[in-house]
C-alpha cells in the first residue's frame, strides 16, 4: 500500500507532481476483520444450512419421504392383495374402491401401482449403497497410491466405461434367467455402475491428497494411513455423495427398463417397470394402464434427481446451479 | 501432438481387448446349448453336433475361442450366425439405419438442448427458464420407454402424424420420432449443461471487462459467454454420439427400428454369441475413437489445454 506514495516522492519535478487519492482503510479492514464470536461451522452444517432454505430439497424430502413411507407400510393405503386378479374386471374403468380401474389381467391398478414401490425403492436404495462403497473403494485406491495401482485401476474402469450398462447388464441377466430374487438386478447394476463413482472418487482423492494440511500433518509425524482415514477421506467425501443421490433415480429407471425388456424381475414380481411393459399390449384403448405406474416411477425419480441437484448445490457452492 | 496421439492409440487396445474379452467370458456363460436348440424338437444327432461344434470352435475351451475370434476378426470376418448368415452381413445391414438414427438424434439434441439451454440461461430465474427447467427434469425422470410409449399413442395413433412404427428400410419421416424418443434424455442434461454454464460465465470478469470496452451485448454474448459456456457441452455431445449408437436398443425395441440395437437385443436372446462379441466389439470401437476425437477438439477449442 505504500507503493504509490513512494512514487510520488520521487516524482517531484515542478508541474509533474501526480495526484493520488488518499487510501480509504475502511473496506480493507472490513474484509480482514474475523468475528471471533461466531460459532466455528463445519463445511456440513453449512450445507445443511443451504439446504434447509432451497424449496428443491424442500420437495423433494417430502416425496422421498411418502414414497419411502409407502415403500414400507403399503398396507395402509390399500386393503387388497396386489395379486389378486379376476378375470372378470379385465380392462374395466375406475370405480369405487378401485380408483386406477383395472388391467388385462383383472388385478387392481391403484394397489399394484402402491405394492411396485417397495421393489423399485429396494432396487435403487440396495444398488446405490453397494455401488458407493464399491466405487469409491476402487476410486480412493486407485487416487491415493497413484503409480501401478492406479494404472491398473484405471485400465479396468476404462473397459468397464466402454461397455454400455444397458447392453452389459442384459447379457448378465439373462444368465439368471430363473432368478427371482431382486438382488440379481442390484448385483448387476452394482457390476456395471460403480464406474462412474471410482472415476469421481479417484478425482476427489487425489485432489484432497496434495492439500497442504496433509503436508502439514505428515510433517507432524502422521502416518498415510492416518491421513487417509482422518483428512483424505472427510473432505473427498462431498462429491461422492452428490452422485450417489443423482444415480439412486437412474437405478430405478435401469430396473424398470430392464424389466420392461423381460430380463429384469418375473412377472410374478410386483414392479412398475413390469406393470408397464405388461400394459403396453392394451396401450392403444387403455392408455391408462400405462399411466399410473409410469407415473409413480417418474415421480420418485423426480424426487431423487431433484435432492441430488440440492445435495449438489449445498455441498459444491462452486457450481450451483439456480 | 504427434506423441500425445499415439499414447492415446496405444491405450486404446488393451481397453478394447478387456471390453470384448469381458464380453466374451459374459456370452460363453450364458446358459443353453445352441447346438441343442437348433435340433429343435427332434432327437440329437451326435455325429452332427459334433460337427457344428466344431464348426464354429464350439468345442475349443473359451481362450482359444476367444483368439481364434479375435484373429478372424482382424480381417472383419466375425463368423456365422447360428442359422448361417454371416454375421457382418446382418450388421452390415442394420448399422446403416442406426447410424441415421443416431445422427438425427444427435442433431435434434444438439441443436434444441444448446437453444433451449441459451435461452434458460439467459432469462435465468424468470417464468420461461423455469419451464424449461421443469421440461428437462421430467425428461431426465420419465423412463425413454415411457417417453417412447406416450409419443407412440398420441402422435402415431390419436393424431397421426407419424408413422406408428418403423419396420424395414425406414426413412426420415419413421426414424423422426424414434430420434426424438433417443435423444430427449440427451437434450434434457444438454439444457441443464448449457444453462450452468451461461449463467456462471455471464458473471466472469472477462464479460464485464468487455462490456467495459464497449462492446455490444449481443457481441459479448456470442464471442465470450456463449464460446466458453460451448466447451464442456462439446464434450457432452462427442461422448453421446458413441453412447447414441450402443443406447438405441429401447427406441428401436419400441418402434420396430430394425438396426444395431434391435439387433443385439434379438441376439441376446436367442443367445447368438457371435453376433453380440461383434457388435460389442464394433460399438467399444467407435465408442472409444469418439472419446479420442472429442479429447482433441476440447484442445482445439480451448487454447488453455495443449496436449504435449
Amino acid at each position: 500500500m505504500a507503493e504509490p506514495t513512494r512514487k510520488e516522492s520521487t516524482a517531484t519535478l515542478p508541474g509533474q507532481e501526480r495526484y493520488v487519492a488518499p487510501i480509504d482503510e475502511t473496506p480493507l479492514q472490513a474484509v480482514d476483520s474475523i468475528d471471533e464470536s461466531a460459532p466455528a461451522t463445519s463445511m456440513w452444517a453449512d450445507a445443511w444450512r443451504t439446504l434447509r432454505r432451497n424449496p428443491m430439497f424442500i420437495i423433494s424430502a417430502i416425496l422421498i419421504i411418502f414414497v419411502v413411507f409407502v415403500a414400507l407400510f403399503p398396507g395402509v393405503l390399500t386393503k387388497q392383495n396386489p395379486n389378486y386378479c379376476n378375470l372378470d374386471n379385465s380392462l374395466e374403468p375406475a370405480k369405487a374402491g378401485h380408483p386406477f380401474g383395472f388391467d388385462l389381467q383383472g388385478c387392481d391398478v391403484y394397489t399394484r401401482t402402491i405394492y411396485g414401490t417397495r421393489t423399485s425403492l429396494s432396487v435403487g436404495l440396495l444398488s446405490t449403497i453397494l455401488v458407493v462403497v464399491l466405487g469409491a473403494f476402487i476410486g480412493a485406491l486407485a487416487g491415493f497410491f497413484g503409480g501401478w495401482v492406479d494404472a491398473v485401476l484405471s485400465r479396468l474402469t476404462d473397459i468397464f466405461l466402454a461397455l454400455p450398462i444397458l447392453l452389459g447388464a442384459i447379457v448378465v441377466l439373462q444368465m439368471f434367467k430363473t432368478s427371482t430374487s431382486i438382488w440379481k438386478l442390484v448385483l448387476v447394476i452394482t457390476l456395471f455402475g460403480w464406474v462412474s463413482t471410482a472415476r469421481i472418487a479417484r478425482g476427489a482423492v487425489m485432489e484432497a491428497k496434495n492439500l497442504e494440511f496433509n503436508t502439514a500433518s505428515t510433517a507432524l509425524g502422521s502416518t498415510p494411513w492416518r491421513n487417509l482415514i482422518r483428512h483424505i477421506i472427510p473432505n473427498s467425501l462431498a462429491p461422492i455423495i452428490v452422485i450417489g443421490t443423482t444415480s439412486l433415480g437412474s437405478y430405478i429407471v435401469l430396473e424398470a427398463t430392464l424389466s420392461f425388456l423381460g430380463v429384469g424381475l418375473p412377472t410374478t414380481t410386483v414392479s412398475w417397470g413390469g406393470d408397464i411393459s405388461s400394459a403396453q399390449s392394451v396401450l392403444r384403448t387403455n392408455p391408462s394402464v400405462l399411466f399410473y405406474p409410469s407415473a409413480a416411477l417418474a415421480i420418485t425419480v423426480l424426487a431423487f434427481i431433484m435432492m441430488g441437484d440440492a445435495v449438489k448445490d449445498a455441498l459444491d457452492p462452486k457450481s450451483r446451479t439456480a | 501432438m504427434g506423441k500425445y496421439l499415439l499414447r492415446r492409440i496405444l491405450q486404446m487396445i488393451p481397453v478394447v481387448l478387456g471390453t470384448t474379452l469381458l464380453v466374451y467370458a459374459l456370452v460363453f456363460a450364458l446358459p443353453g446349448d445352441p447346438v441343442k436348440a437348433m435340433f429343435g424338437d427332434k432327437p440329437v444327432n451326435q455325429a452332427v453336433a459334433a460337427q457344428i461344434r466344431a464348426e464354429y470352435n464350439l468345442d475349443k475351451p473359451f481362450i482359444i475361442q476367444y483368439l481364434l475370434f479375435l484373429k478372424n476378426a482382424l480381417t472383419l470376418d466375425f463368423g456365422n450366425t447360428f442359422a448361417g448368415q454371416p454375421v457382418i452381413d446382418e450388421i452390415g445391414r442394420a448399422f446403416p439405419v442406426t447410424i441415421r438414427l443416431a445422427l438425427m438424434a444427435f442433431v435434434f439434441e444438439a441443436v434444441f438442448g444448446v437453444l433451449f439451454g441459451i435461452i434458460s440461461g439467459i432469462n435465468k430465474g424468470r417464468w420461461g427458464d423455469t419451464v424449461i427447467l421443469i421440461i428437462s427434469l421430467l425428461l431426465i425422470s420419465v423412463p425413454t420407454f415411457v417417453t417412447g410409449f406416450i409419443m407412440q399413442y398420441l402422435i402415431g395413433v390419436k393424431w397421426r402424424l407419424l408413422p406408428v412404427t418403423a419396420g424395414n428400410d425406414p426413412g426420415f419421416l419413421d426414424l423422426l420420432m424414434p430420434a426424438i424418443v433417443l435423444g430427449s434424455v440427451s437434450m434434457a442434461y444438454i439444457i441443464r449443461l448449457t444453462r450452468g454454464e451461461i449463467s456462471s460465465n455471464m458473471n466472469e470478469d472477462y464479460v464485464r471487462t468487455a462490456r467495459a470496452k464497449g462492446m455490444g451485448r449481443r457481441q459479448v454474448f456470442v464471442r465470450h459467454v456463449l464460446r466458453n459456456s460451448l466447451i464442456p457441452v462439446v464434450t457432452y455431445l462427442g461422448q453421446d454420439l458413441g453412447a447414441l449408437m450402443g443406447g438405441a436398443m429401447i427406441s428401436e425395441t419400441i418402434f420396430n427400428v430394425h438396426g444395431i440395437g434391435y439387433l443385439t437385443y434379438q441376439s441376446i436372446l436367442k443367445g447368438e454369441s457371435n453376433m453380440v462379441v461383434s457388435i460389442v466389439t464394433l460399438l467399444t470401437l467407435i465408442f472409444v475413437v469418439t472419446n479420442l476425437i472429442v479429447d482433441l477438439l476440447y484442445a482445439a477449442l480451448d487454447p488453455r489445454i495443449r496436449y504435449a
